[in-house]
């Protein structure tokens, strides 16, 4: 905790020692002071909460759907030679095109509702998540599957009192990944096209409004975002898994 | 496939079964990479009386680990049959249990919950599955404070005991233990074959224990099985003439060297084998 302060203090000292010497404008780079003032007041101000709930709730659901998705598909992947012959390659070059590029094809088919920036997310989440169930599902000591068919456990049982336990180390880890992409991806969604959101925020702060010190808040709101977020599947892990 | 009556304290004495084994010509082959088959077992005949001891000794990879799988219903064999009380046994019973060489706990369950696994698998209620949890450490002799730890905090030996009890949870008529206590030191394991055969008398069930170890096998076991080496055959079953209860004192009479011997020169290993 102790160096986690300490570290913020350098960046801030360092922040404003680069504005102080280079003496930039607040338009091209406020200082620390500014923009922390500037975040007080947007929040209180109740600027930055819509947008901030309209990406929550994005990236919320997105994360839900993708991941849910992930880990049907991932243990389909583990276990099925044919599934994965046949999917992989697909998944592969999802993957391999940039979710930017997609986005704005998405918008076109989804509208600049929920539902684009929710199908954003879910694509960017799916990948790492899939990948890190195949790869736990596979990680499941054979021996232990043994145990289970000599103890009669039904195809259920086995994925649900061996599987899953043995595979979720992998699965949380895939979520750390995937929750902090959820976020990139509600922002390039909004980007795409929307009417709310901390990505329309940003947007609105560099364009109409030229308020450089609220796009800094805001940058700083969906910091903030991605790190509870991570920090709720770091708590999450430790509760699962702490004590093995 | 008979099924085993829920378990009552009563009940923890004596099995309705008797649990006698019959291995009939049972061959088995493995495929082999190169398309080929790797025999493992040849016409292996084994009959095990109900509440008897035997335990099968062999050169390593010799298939007594696979013939215990075939018993256990894990294995098919593509000759020959397995019987428990003259029922087929084409698939994991619940009146037979294997015991690993490893102890193969859940890491992430408690000893307690590692112990009543096989109940929650039968769809045991948790009161059911606490009365059984404290009978199970009760005979196995079990120390009840360390139920609550995971398997990484228990020692082997520990480790070893909380496998037996899971294996012991459904009350089978017959438990199959390949080398269980091999991975523990020379005096532990003396202790825990001692502990074993209490338990047995306890527990009233068949045991077929795999062993690389003659002094176990003779201090343990009712006969003596020996397999030649692959694709093993019964070359040898050699009967332990020591009276019950037995102690490791007995290891030192003239009847085990005799039965040493001759499971020695049934090896083919005159004396190199050490006891």
């Amino acid at each position: 905790m102790l160096s986690i302060v300490g570290t913020l203090i350098v960046v801030v000292l360092v922040w404003q020692a680069i504005v102080f010497i280079g003496g930039y404008p607040p338009f091209i780079l406020p200082g620390p002071a500014s923009v922390a003032g500037r975040f007080v007041s947007a929040w209180s101000q109740g600027t930055i909460w819509p947008h901030f709930v309209t990406t929550l709730v994005e990236v919320g659901l997105g994360f839900a759907v993708g991941a849910g998705l992930a880990v049907i598909v991932g243990y389909g992947l583990a276990r099925s030679r044919i599934v994965e012959r046949l999917l992989s390659p697909y998944l592969v070059a999802a993957q391999a095109t940039p979710i930017l590029a997609i986005a704005p094809l998405l918008a076109l088919w989804f509208g600049t509702g929920l539902l684009s920036k929710v199908v954003i997310c879910s694509l960017i989440v799916f990948f790492p998540m899939a990948v890190a169930t195949m790869v736990g599902i596979r990680s499941v000591d054979a021996r232990l599957l043994e145990l289970g068919r000599s103890l009669r456990a039904t195809r259920r049982q086995v994925l649900t009192s061996l599987e899953i336990p043995a595979a979720l180390p992998s699965i949380l880890g895939g979520m750390r990944v995937g929750v902090t992409l959820a976020v990139v991806g509600a922002i390039v969604g909004e980007w795409a096209g929307a009417e709310k959101g901390l990505g329309v925020l940003i947007n609105l702060a560099r364009g109409s409004l030229f308020d450089i010190p609220l796009m800094f808040a805001t940058l700083l709101t969906i910091a903030l975002l991605g790190i509870a977020l991570y920090l709720v599947v770091v708590l999450v892990e430790r509760r699962l898994i702490g004590a093995r | 496939m008979t099924s085993i009556s829920p378990a009552s304290p009563a009940s923890l004495v004596l099995p309705p079964a008797n649990g006698s084994i019959d291995v009939v010509g049972v061959d088995l082959a493995f495929p082999t990479r190169d398309r080929g088959v790797l025999p493992v077992l040849d016409g292996i005949d084994l009959r095990v009386a109900g509440g008897g001891i035997v335990a099968l000794i062999g050169p390593n990879g010799c298939g007594k680990s696979t013939l215990l799988r075939v018993i256990a219903g894990l294995l098919a064999p593509q000759v020959g049959r397995v019987t428990l009380d003259g029922a087929a046994i084409t698939a994991p019973d619940p009146g037979i249990c294997l015991v690993f060489q490893e102890p193969r706990l859940l890491p992430w369950r408690s000893a307690a919950d590692n112990i009543t696994y096989p109940l929650e698998l039968a769809g045991w209620s948790v009161e059911r599955r606490r009365a059984r949890l404290r009978e199970l450490t009760d005979l196995v002799d079990l120390d009840p404070g360390v139920v609550g730890n995971r398997p990484a905090e228990l020692s082997g030996g520990t480790r070893q005991r909380v496998a037996l009890a899971r294996a012991l949870a459904l009350q089978p008529r017959v438990l199959l233990l390949d080398e269980p206590f091999s991975a523990l030191d020379a005096l532990s394991r003396e202790r825990f074959d001692l502990e074993l055969l209490r338990l047995w008398e306890r527990a009233a069930t068949t045991i077929v224990l795999v062993t690389h170890s003659i002094a176990e096998a003779i201090l343990v076991a009712d006969r003596v099985v020996v397999l030649s080496p692959r694709p093993g055959r019964v070359v040898a079953d050699i009967p332990v003439d020591l009276p019950r209860p037995r102690s490791i004192a007995d290891l030192d009479g003239a009847v085990v060297s005799r039965t040493a011997r001759e499971v020695r020169a049934a090896l083919g290993e005159p004396m190199a084998v050490p006891v």
